[in-house]
């Protein structure tokens, strides 16, 4: 998979092509804006990591140039935590992600993936957290290689946890996406179902836990020994 | 020593009364002295028609010796109790006299040529009154005549009563007249002075997060004009080392930044061990006092932009959301409880996150493990942090907003940053933070925000 890493920064853009490298992504690094789009012109990214702090332009400018192209290769922008109208605008050009600096390398690895199994992205169709697999296509989960065997809509649950791993899942998030817009989910469902889940990780030895955050939903991440 | 009245207004208040009073005293005193000598002039001017009026009744009978003959309504006003008189011949023989004493004293002021001898005459008669008079040479029918008259001293009523009118019914104006002059002219000082008041009206509001005003110099009295001047021109200099010394803050963390970001990355490429752990942490905490220092510059040098309506509810979850992972990862947990429903305030809601990042950020570095932090939203504007730590003591609370300020209950490692940065944000907002003791254990802290209407 080919990733064009946009960073003027090169001893940071070099640290990440070795990281992306050791992840398995051929990165490309520009240090401009103008080689940025140049690069985007010549090949077809399947993911671009994008810097919004460029030494010519707006870093917002690849992006809606590589949009123009009719490019819809997915962008996670770099930003810094206090350039808070520089993310707004880069989100609102398109862009599908962002990360904060200073960011760790193995988050951006992780939200780079993330972002390629999107329906619609190039990375398969297998999502993998710790020792669970599943096979979004197939619906078919592996806890330590053991298939375990879940109702539709947990495992639909389980694959938004697995999408955002270490990330808060929104218990609204999670309603939207098991339930259409018309349909008027019962407050209590979902937690039944998390419910479930957690028992059913936790026969199956699961390295990963779903934890509550009451108020705001549930988060994938490492199970408490 | 006396002591010194600083308020130009009172001191020239006090100088004006003293002044008035003064002047008004004189000026009463002067017309009372005046009047009182025209009183003796006239009862002097008295004194002389009478001696006339006594020389013209002298008279001679035929060859014989002269005589006063004076008509009997004369004779009873001249020489009732307050008034004497004695009448000689040329030669110091007695003509007439009111009485035999009188008539014996007037021997010792011989009337001369000219301008009549006054005198003064105490404790004398039946009654021991103190008179005053003149001795005047007069020509009458029998040649000249000496002539002394005197009258009781105080005795002249008419004198007094004139006096007493002028007093009561002129006089009195003066004080009130001198109070109403001394009003205006106070009136005056003080709106003279409001320029100056303004100034330092404006004055007041110059600080950190104002540096860019100045004092008005419009209307300012002349004489104080070079004080505000200098005064301004001392907060341009001000201003100008205040905002080189912002900008080396902002620029020596944003400059920190990259570095940071690259060993942060270098570190986490190398293969772990437990050095490495704490290594990685000291960087963290690093990143983290950059981030701080960044958000201090920025709050100081940039006047927060208050949108009217932004959803406090939103902000809390989202940071509570974001900073989950942290929580967990210290074997704690955080949770978001309250109102469910949007509660909207005016605020800046990056700058609020951070508020709030910062407040948990300490919550979970006070409160043990296996414990919660819980993050209350309330419908009336408010957010409140509380943990289960060994929360605030009370001696500590006015000092926890201050910057570099560490107390006993610090947290290891932190830079004493976050809190004065909740400060920071919190005054901007013009809202309120509360320290209080959560129950049953550990602190609370509560901002209060402005509802939006």
């Amino acid at each position: 998979m080919r990733l064009l890493v946009v960073e003027d920064e090169d001893r940071l853009a070099g640290i990440v092509k070795t990281q992306m490298g050791a992840a398995g992504f051929a990165a490309d690094l520009a240090g401009s804006a103008a080689d940025a789009i140049a690069a985007l012109e010549l090949t077809n990214y399947d993911a671009a990591v994008l810097d919004l702090g460029l030494p010519d332009r707006d870093g917002v400018t690849v992006l809606t140039a590589a949009r123009g192209m009719g490019k819809t290769l997915p962008f996670l922008i770099l930003t810094a935590r206090d350039a808070v109208e520089a993310r707004v605008a880069g989100l609102n050009a398109g862009a599908d992600d962002y990360l904060t600096k200073p960011f760790a390398m193995a988050e951006l690895i992780a939200r780079v993936q993330a972002l390629l199994r999107r329906p619609g992205g190039v990375l398969g169709i297998t999502l993998e957290a710790g020792n669970l697999r599943l096979d979004t296509v197939g619906r078919e989960l592996t806890i330590g290689g053991v298939p375990v065997r879940l109702p539709r809509q947990e495992l639909a649950v389980l694959e938004q946890m697995m999408r955002r791993l270490g990330r808060i899942v929104p218990k609204a998030v999670l309603e939207e996406k098991l339930y259409g817009h018309d349909e008027e989910p019962d407050s209590n469902t979902i937690p039944v179902h998390v419910h479930h889940l957690r028992r059913q990780m936790q026969g199956a030895r699961a390295s990963l836990a779903i934890h509550t955050v009451r108020g705001v939903g549930y988060i994938l991440a490492k199970a408490p020994p | 020593m006396r002591a010194r009245i600083r308020s130009l207004q009172l001191r020239l208040t006090l100088e004006l009364t003293a002044l008035f009073v003064i002047a008004s005293a004189l000026a009463l005193g002067g017309l009372i002295y005046n009047a009182s000598l025209t009183a003796d002039s006239l009862a002097d001017r008295d004194l002389g028609l009478r001696a006339e009026d006594l020389a013209a009744h002298v008279v001679r009978a035929d060859g014989g010796a002269p005589r006063l003959d004076l008509p009997p309504g004369l004779m009873q006003a001249y020489t009732d109790a307050n008034a004497v008189f004695a009448v000689r011949d040329k030669d110091g023989h007695l003509i007439a006299a009111s009485s035999p004493e009188f008539g014996s004293a007037s021997a010792r002021w011989p009337a001369g040529d000219g301008d009549p001898t006054y005198f003064q005459l105490s404790k004398f008669g039946p009654l021991g009154q103190d008179y005053a008079g003149l001795s005047v040479q007069v020509d009458s029918v029998a040649g000249p005549v000496s002539v002394a008259v005197a009258q009781r001293a105080g005795g002249n009523e008419l004198v007094h009563a004139i006096l007493r009118e002028f007093v009561v019914d002129t006089g009195w104006y003066v004080p009130p007249f001198a109070a109403l002059t001394l009003l205006l002219a106070v009136y005056r000082v003080r709106r003279s002075l409001r320029p100056l008041r303004a100034a330092s009206d404006r004055a007041l509001g110059i600080g950190p997060e104002a540096i860019s005003l100045r004092l008005p110099a419009t209307d300012v009295p002349a004489e104080a004009l070079p004080l505000v001047t200098a005064v301004n021109r001392a907060l341009d200099r001000l201003e100008q080392s205040f905002v080189v010394q912002r900008r080396f803050t902002a620029n020596a963390a944003h400059e920190l930044r990259t570095p940071l970001a690259i060993i942060t990355a270098r570190l986490d490429t190398l293969p772990g061990n437990g050095q490495l752990a704490a290594l990685r942490e000291e960087v963290a905490r690093m990143n983290r006092l950059v981030e701080q220092l960044l958000c201090v510059a920025r709050l100081d040098s940039l006047a927060l932009d208050i949108t009217p309506a932004v959803d406090l509810r939103a902000i809390a979850a989202e940071v509570v959301g974001s900073m989950a992972h942290l929580a967990l990862a210290a074997g704690k947990s955080i949770a978001l409880t309250g109102d469910e429903r949007p509660v909207v305030i005016a605020g800046n809601a990056p700058a609020i996150a951070d508020a709030l990042r910062n407040l948990i950020e300490n919550a979970l570095a006070h409160t043990p493990r296996d414990t919660e932090v819980i993050v209350e939203v309330a419908a009336d504007g408010a957010v409140s942090v509380s943990d289960r730590g060994s929360g605030v003591p009370v001696e500590d609370r006015p000092h926890i907003f201050d910057r570099f300020w560490r107390g006993q209950g610090s947290a290891p490692g932190g830079a004493g940053l976050g809190l004065p940065i909740v400060g920071e944000i919190v005054k901007a907002h013009r809202a309120s933070i509360l320290v209080e003791d959560s129950a049953p254990c550990g602190a609370r802290f509560t901002m209060r925000f402005h509802p939006c209407d």
